[in-house]
């Protein structure tokens, strides 16, 4: 499998509130292969975590039980054709790499909860999406496939969204942290409220 | 606002749902008469009162499920998936 040069529908670094209360950073360079598979296949039982949850397997990667019977595998960048090699493909299973096809931010830090609330209708609370958490929502009016994948102890999330709308929730969950403290980008125009 | 019970994902705002209407049983189309399929097509008891309804969780799982509920207090009880 070839490796495919993408271009990141944002083109700015981690953005960081001078407290370190929370990071914003692009993380659409991520690997992000979709598995589909029926629950007996071999394919299943491999990927070995269930929907709502995710696990990191030996190699690193972040495995997530994204949809009944759907998979998404999260790794480091250029490594859709290793990832996929590791799925079991008998039985009814597809395997498909969208890494070009899925905008991905990482948002972390002690407010990033916070921030995050002010623009999804989901409770992000520890009770109900503690770290490996997985699950799927609209955030800043975008359907977004989320993971919680706590990072040194610190809260944080890695949310994904359709390519076509990346710029427009990174701006949108930018301008969600300006109240703890981040600064936005010169020349970064923000959604009209 | 409801919140609806997704058997996947649990409460969720409808805002993240699609509701896909009344569940009601599809006539046979090569027995039934016109206005049989007309009745199945297009008209609906819509009760004030306690309705079962098939919901697609568009937000979350993608899947469809069945709930009841009340049209009247949006009150809701019983759901599967579908």
């Amino acid at each position: 499998m070839s490796e495919t040069t993408m271009h990141s529908p944002v083109d700015v670094g981690p953005l960081t509130s001078p407290d370190g209360g929370v990071t914003l950073a692009d993380a659409y360079a991520t690997t992000k292969i979709q598995v589909r598979a029926g629950a007996a296949t071999a394919a299943a039982a491999a990927l070995g975590v269930s929907y709502g949850r995710s696990r990191r397997n030996a190699d690193g990667d972040l495995v997530c039980g994204t949809r009944p019977d759907e998979w998404t595998i999260y790794g480091d960048p250029g490594r859709s054709g290793a990832i996929s090699a590791t799925v079991p493909t008998e039985g009814f299973v597809t395997v498909i790499d969208i890494t070009h096809g899925r905008a991905m931010l990482r948002i972390s830090g002690a407010n990033a909860t916070s921030a995050l609330s002010k623009i999804c209708n989901l409770d992000l609370s520890d009770e109900l999406t503690p770290n490996g958490a997985v699950f799927s929502g609209s955030l800043g009016a975008v359907g977004c496939d989320w993971v919680r994948d706590d990072q040194g102890g610190q809260t944080s999330f890695l949310i994904s969204c359709e390519r076509s709308f990346g710029k427009f929730l990174f701006i949108a969950v930018a301008d969600a942290c300006t109240e703890f403290g981040l600064s936005i980008p010169a020349g970064w125009e923000l959604h009209p409220h | 606002m409801i919140i609806v019970p997704c058997p996947n994902c649990g409460p969720r705002n409808s805002g993240d749902l699609r509701p896909a209407g009344e569940v009601i049983s599809r006539p046979d189309p090569a027995t039934c008469s016109l206005s049989e399929w007309r009745e199945y097509l297009y008209m609906r008891p819509n009760p004030a009162g306690w309705v079962t309804e098939t919901w697609y969780c568009r937000g979350g799982c993608r899947r469809y499920f069945t709930i009841e509920r009340n049209t009247a207090t949006n009150e809701i009880r019983g759901q599967e998936a579908s």
